[in-house]
């Protein structure tokens, strides 16, 4: 069982260094992501300026700005995946030698890969330009690695769904955004206590987007090979 | 004692819509067997290559491999056969021992940097390891799909027009690795081209 699992493992790391390594040469998915990222964070931060918001509004305000940026830039790039392989004519060749399990969680490891980045590079400029105070840092950064998880986990299935459809730009926003709604919810929450002085005993926003990331995977899992025969 | 391997393809039919492509089709395969698939351009004859390599699904019917007689999953399908085709391709990103590397790794094989050396050279290939697939030609393009089917040593080789876009040095390269191949396995041709009929026991027309 566990050589079965191990060997799962093994394939689905080659399916993620094989995607690092195209992205690394050519930036299909990172550079859509990271532009429309910085673009909408001068935009806000232009057009609000920290000076303009009242003290009180701030926490929640710029929990919620911070999300809309962080999973609109996800949606603009995380369908490449298998969007590419389906325009590069690879997926044949990817469905003819790889188990489906493995390709998904290479595929997912990717994603959650991109989302990593893309969080490294635009939060701290986020809390830079925003002048966003944190009272609980170690709360806030835990909410943006398990609320990014869950990005990933929750827009990987619906990347390999819509890879044959015609407007699939818009298909991947429309299939996604409800999926993520709960867990955008749950990340403003958790950032937003994380400003205030507010009582975080109980960890109760990480809790919830951990286990929204174990439900999205395990669906996932199973529906993906369905998906993929398709 | 060696391998033996067989196909058994039970009427399969497959339909668009209204539009039937193919119905009723049967046949058996064991090691050594080399069979032909000819018929008009959209008698589907890359169609049922496809179906036969799992990319596509038949309306109805079934297709059994067996290994020494045992009857192999769906999972393992991906081990049992090698495919050729002019619409599959490889990572354009990636040159041609990275590509070769990658469809050993996800295989579950161990990545064997002397093996790949040595297919590439038998391919006709040495000396363009690290091109990037992107800018092959349409040739050596040809060539290392052959390559990716052998890559595992699977029973079943399925070859939709092997020899398109081959010089004379690549279709002896064909050649080679049909002759060598019929020995241990199976060979399904897709093809109306005499010369790659040639090498058939059988030939299954699919128009008439």
């Amino acid at each position: 069982m566990q050589t079965g699992f191990l060997t799962y493992l093994n394939e689905a790391k080659a399916v993620w260094l094989r995607d690092l390594r195209s992205e690394f040469r050519t930036r299909y998915a990172i550079n859509a992501i990271l532009m429309f990222a910085f673009t909408t964070l001068i935009a806000v931060s232009f057009s609000l300026g920290s000076f303009r918001i009242a003290e009180n509004d701030k926490p929640f305000l710029y929990a919620t700005l911070l999300w809309i940026i962080l999973v609109f830039s996800a949606l603009s790039g995380l369908s490449r995946s298998f969007v590419k392989e389906e325009e590069a004519r690879t997926i044949d060749i990817l469905k003819l030698s790889a188990n489906p399990i493995a390709v998904f969680l290479g595929k997912l490891f990717f994603n959650l890969t991109l989302l990593l980045t893309l969080e490294v590079l635009i939060v701290p400029a986020f809390v830079l330009f925003m002048g966003y105070h944190i009272q609980h840092p170690g709360y806030f950064v835990t909410m943006i690695i398990t609320g990014g998880l869950g990005l990933g986990a929750g827009t990987t299935i619906v990347a390999a769904m819509i890879a044959r459809a015609n407007v699939r730009g818009a298909l991947f926003s429309a299939l996604s955004f409800p999926l993520l709604f709960p867990l955008m919810i749950i990340a403003m929450k958790g950032c937003e206590k994380a400003a205030l002085a507010a009582e975080i005993a109980g960890w109760h926003e990480v809790k919830i987007a951990l286990a929204y990331i174990v439900i999205m995977v395990t669906v996932s899992v199973m529906l993906f090979p369905i998906v993929w025969e398709e | 004692m060696a391998e033996t391997c067989a196909l058994k393809i039970k009427n399969i039919g497959k339909r668009f819509g209204r539009t039937i492509l193919f119905r009723d089709i049967s046949l058996e395969m064991n090691s050594g067997d080399v069979v032909a698939i000819t018929g008009w351009n959209g008698s589907g004859k890359s169609t049922l290559l496809r179906i036969i390599a799992g990319l596509g699904r038949a309306t109805i019917g079934k297709i059994e491999f067996y290994r020494n007689d045992v009857l192999q999953t769906e999972f393992d399908r991906r081990h049992f056969l090698g495919l050729v085709a002019p619409e599959l391709n490889l990572y354009d990103e990636l040159s041609a021992r990275e590509n070769l590397a990658f469809l050993m790794q996800v295989r579950g094989l161990q990545k064997d940097r002397q093996a790949i050396d040595h297919l590439l050279q038998h391919v006709g290939l040495a000396g363009w390891e690290d091109a990037l697939y992107g800018i092959y030609s349409s040739g050596m393009k040809q060539r290392l799909k052959l390559t990716q089917a052998l890559l595992h040593s699977p029973p079943l080789l399925l070859l939709d027009e092997p020899f398109s876009n081959l010089d004379t040095k690549g279709i002896a390269v064909v050649d080679e690795i049909i002759k060598k191949h019929r020995q241990r396995g199976m060979i399904i041709i897709a093809s109306n081209e005499q010369r790659e009929i040639a090498y058939a026991d059988r030939i299954l027309n699919l128009s008439e």
